[in-house]
């Protein structure tokens, strides 16, 4: 049995990476085919991300966000409720941070103002995801279906509140006032500039990792998404217990939105939902709803849409083909069919030997 | 204000076009024992490539053909993943929901150069407008009933299409004995993948004419994400009205009547706009709530002893 | 005799590395029923599997009439005349009899499923063979029994010669068990092959006339019934004399723990399936209850167990009522829960066998150090058990789900065992498991209520169980309590049975005192 346990974590290290490198020469082929200078182009995309400290950093600044998004979908992915509410809040949390900034104007000190917009964020977070939450709860509705169904509202919210709270009439775009100078988080690390939202993440993942694992409410969460009827069976509440994940997701999208919005931006500006939320869960399902492993997955993310960046600056390919590698890699990493050919044999040979060993030892 | 009533149901029927054709679409997987909410993506793509097809084919019907043929492949697409490939089937739908969004955009690119719409690029092409003769006489009824597009009138047939279908037929027989013990039709020789590809293609071809009609009839080019949720309506459709195709065509009618009443306000009011466009996904949330109130009132009922 | 059906040199491991069969080689006559017996997990449901088509061997061949063939699917399995009426009823509960029975070899008529001729055929066999079940009624309105039957139909409307039936009595009354016993003695004179596995070895003395033992996944040998008895078999199949006796002494029942008054609850569709249940089960005594499955046994131990609520009634629990009580407050007022089925509400399979283990107590104050989890207590708790109970592992951290059914079982058992309760709910403790961790089980539960005095209240559908264990003996049908009896051990099946089937019900001054 020992051994069975080995091949079986083995092969699923082995079945990400795979599942990364065929997305990843998925990419390089369409590259290829559509590019006119296909050399330049995927060589651009391979080390375009690497020519300068400047782009180094915003690889790290792109893994921000995801990070943290992430995180929130380790929470609603643990207890196994897919509410994709994130992608909502991530924008209406930075709508309401530059919401309630103007409406405190630049007269509070940063040391002030920062707590309040991290609450106002987390509040944002808690108060949406409990929409879904409260209505699988009560009523046993679609999770998935509302909280998609809620992200469109939350759009339309979002856009409201910017065109008719916080618009700035005298610019030529759609966007809000100028946000406090006390609430624009400074750059870090020199000439790599990356942003303090950095330090935000980190904190965030050491948060999950030990809530997760350290704390009784993190066993609760994973023994109710391993099984919510045995989890009700000794005695926990699945129900609530899965109700709370939820909102805890919650509260980190919306963390994650006000952080993006404090580092990246002076002016909110987003009228549709920025994708944050799925690019969470992609990130989620990498890392295996694990939350330590959840950085690397949001590197990884953000390096090849970085890569991708840079080939739409530097060649003729819109960004868009990025979310299409990035399906194929949820897509692989899922299919459990995918190399379980391999691990079965793997795993029928260690047995057969065995067999053997033990027949050599009764003889 | 006023309000031009016939009007207005006649754009209600309009509008819910493409829901019955997403629930019928989500509703054969449902009954399966499939809940797919791919259903949004596959038409989004259907909705490309009826366009491509109908501009490079020269034609509006080789551009509804394409666009079956897109729902289809996409179709396949979603039960090789899931079925053959084993992936988790929330999972996958998310994923290539994702993949369509964006990768609906990036074609889009590559053939026109553009990112937000082909209606500067590609002729448009409209699916025809079907006047039915004497009915179209007749006041008031005349008006809704007739010159609609031909598409809502293939919708109307196919809710009753799917329900035969489901009823008697040897593959409907078989759907439902999936859906409800696929071990038992397993057990059988019936191969659980074999009825799940079929649900998927023929959810595919529903797809694909609820594609064809938003970017050949509702408009008569394509844009970015276009479909805007249509997909998930119409999955929330058929799961309120518990997988009956005419329950089904009644509950996506009522969410295009409230599709209609944004737009009707829209142009007759000063209404903030954001608030008209969250209409339908709220009326789609309280419509779940109030299905799963009656349902959980039912079984209290039944359970306190008073329904004998 | 000519051979019907040869099965050469099968060997078989499941991904997880289980070795289900090892170089089996078995085959059946014209004429016969042969019986496949073995203990639970020796491989005979692999086997039979494979023979459908429904597993794919790593070795082997199998033989047709004579013929070599590959057995790809159940499709397969069915074209070459293989039945199989699995141990769980593979039905369509909202479809009818005929459908039921033509699915997947409909009768067509204008391109369209025939309604009618499904309906005429299915009539057409169950009449020839006396098989008494309605074509157009819906299956979820059948008996167990009528289910059972229907399941044979199927095999037979497709033209089966070999029947494959995995533990057909299982789930059935003594009488319906004669019943279809009588079928199968028609069946076999009209030419059908049946292949007979069970674990009651009256039954297969009674009608097969060769047996097959497997033990381990390996095949022990195949022998004419004739001249055998049930020891030599027993002993073949466990290698050791099977311990059907649990020594105890009479119990010492002490205050009640567990009082149930009247107690009904009707479910989603409106039936009763718990009709005016009412005893009560002191401190020191196992309480059984027997019945065939489905007669409201799995709703009883749901409501106490808190999982589900009731209709009316109550239930008292150490003098407290537990109506309206969460889980945890029932656990708490001294319940412990060993559940039917082990991998829904036993253990979360992918989690340490260290979770799994302290799953019920982990949220206590004395596991916690400040905000976190006392790692070094959950961890030196987990060890210890695993001693205890003789958990066979790779170590606390591993996935429970990597082990064996029986050491899942101890798993389960470690935690609900320990937790403390003065109640034990045990339903099918034993079920599917190896003989040595049943009798561990088995006397683990008769020594608590000894020497710990708890109050145990045993469900099993394992009649050899009941009668063993418990002190009172309760039997259930259609949601109620209809025969009592002071001493289980005492009690013969036969009895058992007419109880059971509703042949005889007691009345409520018969069992007065002892419920």
């Amino acid at each position: 049995m020992n051994k069975t346990q080995k091949i079986e974590s083995m092969m699923e290290v082995v079945r990400i990476l795979a599942g990364l490198v065929i997305a990843y020469a998925i990419a390089l082929a369409i590259l290829f085919a559509i590019s006119e200078d296909p050399i330049y182009i995927v060589q651009q995309f391979i080390l375009g991300p690497f020519s300068s400290p400047r782009r180094i950093g915003t690889v790290i600044n792109l893994a921000i966000p995801f990070t943290i998004c992430g995180l929130s979908m380790c929470f609603m992915y643990a207890v196994n409720k897919f509410n994709l509410v994130g992608e909502g809040i991530f924008m209406l949390s930075a709508c309401m941070v530059t919401w309630v900034s103007l409406l405190l104007g630049p007269g509070l000190p940063s040391v002030v103002m920062l707590p309040i917009m991290f609450i106002v964020a987390i509040l944002t977070g808690i108060v949406v995801s409990f929409i879904p939450a409260i209505m699988d709860r009560k009523f046993n509705a679609n999770v998935v279906v509302v909280s998609l169904m809620l992200n469109s509202v939350i759009q339309s919210l979002a856009t409201w509140i910017l065109r008719y709270q916080v618009r700035d009439s005298s610019i030529s775009y759609l966007g809000s006032r100028e946000i406090p100078e006390s609430i624009q988080l400074p750059k870090i690390l020199g000439s790599f500039r990356v942003q303090s939202g950095l330090i935000v993440a980190i904190i965030c993942v050491i948060v999950v990792a030990i809530l997760f694992y350290k704390t009784a409410f993190g066993w609760k969460m994973r023994l109710v998404g391993a099984n919510p009827r045995f989890a009700t069976a000794v005695g926990l509440s699945s129900i609530s217990i899965s109700f709370i994940a939820q909102l805890a997701g919650g509260a980190f999208a919306g963390i994650a939105g006000a952080t993006e919005m404090m580092c990246n931006y002076t002016r909110f500006q987003w009228t549709v939902t920025t994708q944050h939320g799925f690019d969470g869960l992609l990130v989620a399902v990498l890392a295996k709803k694990n939350p330590v492993l959840v950085p690397i997955g949001a590197l990884f993310l953000a390096y090849i849409r970085i890569g991708a960046d840079v080939v739409n600056t530097s060649g003729d390919i819109p960004t868009e083909f990025v979310t299409v590698i990035q399906g194929i890699i949820i897509l692989l990493v899922a299919a459990e069919s995918f190399l379980s050919g391999t691990k079965n044999k793997l795993i029928f040979k260690a047995a057969e030997k065995e067999e053997k060993e033990k027949e050599a030892k009764a003889a | 204000m006023t309000i031009d009533w016939i009007a207005f149901i006649a754009e209600g029927i309009r509008m819910a076009t493409p829901l019955v054709f997403a629930a019928l679409a989500a509703l054969i997987c449902n009954r399966a024992g499939m809940f797919n909410m791919g259903v949004e993506g596959m038409i989004l793509c259907s909705a490309l490539g009826a366009v491509i097809f109908a501009h490079y084919g020269g034609s509006v019907w080789i551009g509804l053909l394409g666009g079956i043929i897109i729902g289809l492949a996409t179709g396949m697409f979603i039960a090789f993943a899931s079925l053959t490939g084993k992936a988790d089937l929330y999972l996958t739908c998310i994923a290539f929901n994702l993949m369509a969004t964006g990768g609906t955009v990036f074609v889009m690119y590559l053939l026109t150069g553009e990112k937000s719409t082909t209606s500067g690029a590609f002729r448009s092409y409209q699916i025809p407008v079907v006047d039915i003769p004497i009915i179209k006489d007749i006041p008031v009824l005349g008006r809704i009933i007739s010159g609609q597009s031909l598409i809502t009138y293939i919708a109307a047939a196919a809710v009753f299409f799917m329900w035969f279908f489901l009823k008697r037929t040897r593959i409907g027989l078989r759907i439902r004995a999936v859906g409800e013990n696929p071990k038992a039709a397993e057990s059988v020789g019936i191969s659980v993948n074999k009825i799940g590809y079929i649900s998927f293609a023929i959810c595919g071809v529903l797809a694909g004419l609820s594609g064809a009609f938003m970017s050949m009839s509702w408009v008569t080019f394509f844009m970015k994400n276009m479909v805007n949720g249509r997909g998930y309506i119409g999955l929330s459709a058929q799961n309120m009205a518990k997988g009956e195709p005419v329950g089904s065509a009644l509950a996506s009618l009522l969410f295009g009547f409230t599709d209609a009443l944004a737009t009707t306000l829209q142009n007759q009011t000063n209404f903030p706009v954001e608030f008209l466009e969250m209409l339908p996904y709220l009326a789609t949330i309280f419509a779940i709530i109030i299905t799963s109130i009656i349902a959980i009132n039912k079984r209290r009922r039944i359970e306190q002893g008073a329904a004998k | 005799m000519a051979e019907v059906m040869r099965m050469q040199n099968i060997t078989k491991i499941y991904p997880n590395g289980f070795v289900a069969n090892k170089d089996i080689t078995f085959a059946v006559g014209e004429h016969e029923i042969h019986a496949l017996v073995g203990e639970n997990g020796a491989g005979k449901t692999t086997l039979m599997k494979i023979l459908f088509g429904m597993e794919a061997p790593q070795e082997g061949k199998i033989f047709i009439n004579g013929k070599e063939e590959k057995i790809a699917n159940p499709l397969d399995a069915i074209a070459k005349g293989v039945g199989m009426v699995h141990q769980h009823f593979m039905l369509v509960p909202s479809l009818t009899v005929a459908e039921n029975v033509t699915l997947g070899a409909e009768p067509m008529k204008n391109g369209l499923f025939d309604f009618d001729g499904a309906v005429k055929a299915t009539q057409e066999i169950a009449d020839k063979y006396n098989f008494n079940v309605e074509a157009l009624q819906k299956v979820r309105d059948l008996s167990v029994g009528q289910m059972q039957k229907v399941e044979i139909l199927k095999a037979l409307y497709k033209g089966a010669r070999l029947l494959i039936l995995d533990e057909p009595t299982a789930v059935l009354t003594p009488q319906e068990t004669e019943e279809l016993f009588e079928q199968l003695f028609k069946l076999r004179d009209s030419g059908v092959s049946i292949i007979f596995i069970s674990h009651k070895l009256e039954e297969v003395m009674r009608i097969c006339s060769k047996v097959t033992v497997l033990r381990h996944g390996r095949c022990m040998g195949s022998l004419d019934i004739e001249g055998l008895n049930e020891a030599a078999i027993s002993k073949l199949m466990v290698g050791r004399d099977v311990v059907l006796k649990i020594d105890k002494e009479d119990p010492k029942p002490g205050k009640p723990v567990v009082e149930i008054k009247d107690l009904v609850k009707i479910n989603s569709i409106g039936k009763n399936v718990l009709d005016g249940v009412d005893f009560t089960i002191h401190e020191g005594e196992v309480v059984g209850i027997a019945g065939v499955e489905g007669n409201g046994q799995t709703e009883l131990s749901e409501v106490l167990a808190g999982l589900t609520g009731f209709t009316s009634g109550d239930v008292k629990l150490n003098g407290t009522s537990i109506k309206g009580k969460s889980v945890r407050e029932i656990r708490d007022q001294g319940m412990a829960y060993i559940a039917e089925d082990r991998m829904v509400e036993g253990v979360a399979g992918d989690m340490s066998i260290k979770m799994n283990i302290v799953a019920d107590r982990f949220t206590k104050p004395d596991f916690k150090k400040g905000l976190f989890m006392d790692a070094k207590k959950i961890n030196d708790i987990a060890d210890q058990y695993i001693k205890d109970f003789e958990i066979l592992c790779d170590g606390r951290e591993q996935p429970v789900r990597m082990l064996s059914g029986g050491n899942i079982q101890k798993v389960v058992v470690a935690r609900e065992f320990t937790s403390g309760a003065n109640f034990i709910l045990a339903c099918q403790p034993t079920r599917g498991i190896d003989v040595g961790t049943a009798e561990m089980i088995r006397k683990t539960i008769v020594r608590k209520s000894r020497e710990e005095g708890t109050a145990t209240l045993l469900i099993s559908a394992d009649l050899n169980e009941v009668l063993e264990c418990s002190d009172r003996l309760l039997v259930m049908r259609k949601g109620k309590v209809v025969a009592a009896f002071p001493k289980a051990n005492q009690v013969s099946e036969e009895t058992l049975g007419e109880y059971m089937l509703g042949v005889k019900e007691m009345t409520q001054s018969e069992m007065e005192g002892l419920l």
